[in-house]
């Protein structure tokens, strides 16, 4: 990973398989939490690591059809916007624009997406 | 028929709250009151035999929903207000202060209440039971190093309980009259490696009922059936089950058998009571689906039966168990399958079972593979037919199997 202004450069293109997440480190992120990459319908979603419900690591959840789902207690959050999508969740995860840039996956955290 | 303007719902629960989320969610715009018995807001109940009792969560890290949402979304919320009598026909609730609410709709979620251990000195206050907020506060109390804790009973909250007691420090012993609990619903394989697990940890289990319980003035004996010796303990938990509460609707002639009968969109036999959560069973469902996941599609089941729309289909349920830093996970119910196939380690701890019926998955448990039974679910919600050895093969993704496999 290689840090400058324009983001944070947290993989290649094709490192993250659809349907799977990377998890960046919050010494990294700079941001508190860590943060997870979520590629899902050839598109790439940021959004903060730990899950608001529980202690769980949102990039070990299931990713399908926008949406990400804890690995704990099954609580979903949209990748778009981490607005909870049911129980036990009630507080929306932060959101960080991704963005794809010489085939490179680039994070802003903090900057949220533009959806 | 005309949309209902005015929705009681009866206990606060997780069904309770799902419903009105769900209400509101699909745009239910008139009265919603909520009737808890119980005092406070309401909150989440799976903590309680975690860590709740571990010392590890107070009550505003377990509500379902924080203060401000019941403002937010109109749901009036009436705590310390049991509620006497539902009257269908009249249209209303009467409470414990003989007062009348008028309601058009009533959801009855007034779930369990536990069993008392059906034997002489069963009922004994000093047998704890587990299931609201004031009993965890109680039993916690109790669970301090070096005191002597008997659990009765090894099922979810049994278990769970006793790995607290453990993880306090306390000298625990398990209860059960099987040898080997759970083994229908997650299958021999892993209800036996879940049960060992205690005995690894410390606890001493034993095979055998209850015969009687006996206090003393230190100390209380538990007598065992066909079993050589008496348990002294300082505390007694009793985990045996719940008994679903279908007082309020019994009165009220509504259908009860092994809980309140509920159709689609959870209609009872009034078609001005709805019921939800742990008092419910489907009807054609032989069990009552006690978990945290079917109480909660209870209450959107419920929204939507209010509203007149038709429910989604529901998918096999699900639930999980946390004990000695192990999680279970479970959907279906094993003992609905023709065969099963393992995946995973069988020394290693971390295991999946799957059971088949045919060629599709019909129900899984694992321990601390939680992928697995994400992908589980998936199978056998969508019926997609497997290959067993593939199923088997931990060089296969399951999420390719997903994937590629037919579904019909």
């Amino acid at each position: 990973m290689s840090i400058n202004g324009t983001g944070i450069r947290v993989a290649a293109v094709g490192d993250i398989d659809e349907g799977e997440a990377l998890k960046v480190p919050a010494d990294t992120t700079g941001h508190g939490d860590a943060i997870a990459v979520f590629h899902d319908g050839g598109a790439y979603y940021a959004l903060d690591d730990t899950c608001s419900h529980g202690q769980a690591s949102l990039s070990e959840g299931w990713i399908e059809d926008g949406e990400v789902e804890c690995p704990l207690h099954s609580a979903r959050f949209c990748l778009k916007s981490g607005e909870p999508q049911c129980m036990p969740a009630t507080l929306p995860q932060r959101t960080h624009r991704v963005d794809v840039r010489d085939g490179a996956i680039w994070l802003h955290p903090g900057k949220e997406s533009t959806g | 028929m005309t949309a209902p303007r005015r929705v009681a719902v009866v206990g606060a629960g997780l069904a309770a709250v799902s419903t009105c989320d769900a209400l509101r969610a699909q745009g239910y715009d008139g009265e919603l009151v909520v009737y808890s018995g119980e005092r406070g807001l309401p909150y989440d109940r799976p903590p309680l035999s975690k860590d709740v009792l571990l010392g590890k969560a107070r009550r505003d890290d377990v509500l379902l929903r924080p203060e401000q949402w019941y403002d937010e979304q109109r749901v009036d919320l009436r705590d310390g207000a049991p509620v006497r009598a539902v009257r269908p026909y009249e249209g209303g609730i009467e409470l414990g202060d003989g007062s009348v609410a008028v309601a058009d709709r009533v959801v009855l979620a007034t779930g369990g209440t536990p069993r008392a251990l059906p034997v002489p000195g069963g009922d004994d206050p000093a047998v704890h039971l587990l299931r609201t907020w004031e009993d965890a506060e109680r039993l916690r109390e109790r669970l301090l190093p070096g005191a002597r804790v008997a659990v009765l009973g090894a099922g979810l909250i049994g278990a769970e309980t006793a790995a607290v007691a453990c993880a306090l420090g306390c000298r625990v012993t398990l209860v059960d009259p099987v040898p080997v609990p759970l083994a229908a619903v997650v299958g021999d394989d892993i209800a036996r490696a879940l049960h060992l697990q205690h005995t690894a940890e410390g606890i001493e289990v034993i095979t055998a009922g209850v015969e009687r319980v006996e206090r003393r003035s230190a100390e209380i004996l538990v007598h065992l059936a066909g079993y050589d010796g008496v348990v002294a303990a300082d505390t007694v938990v009793a985990g045996i089950g719940i008994r679903p509460a279908t007082e309020l609707a019994e009165d009220a002639g509504v259908r009860v058998d092994n809980g309140i009968v509920v159709q689609a969109g959870q209609r009872t036999s009034h078609p001005n009571v709805l019921a939800v959560g742990d008092v419910a069973r489907r009807d054609g469902h032989r069990v009552r689906h006690e978990h945290w996941e079917a109480a909660q599609r209870d209450g959107q089941a419920a929204a939507l039966g209010i509203l007149g729309r038709p429910e989604p289909d529901a998918g096999a349920p699900w639930f999980w168990s946390d004990r000695h830093g192990s999680r279970l996970e479970a959907v279906g119910t094993m003992a609905d399958a023709e065969r099963t196939v393992r995946r995973g380690a069988p020394d290693g701890g971390a295991l999946t079972v799957f059971g088949l019926c045919g060629d599709r998955v019909v129900a899984a448990a694992a321990v601390d593979r939680a992928r697995d039974v994400k992908v589980a679910r998936r199978l056998v919600d969508r019926r997609v037919v497997v290959d067993a050895e593939r199923l088997a093969d931990e060089s296969v993704d399951l999420r390719v199997l997903l994937r590629s496999g037919g579904a019909t």
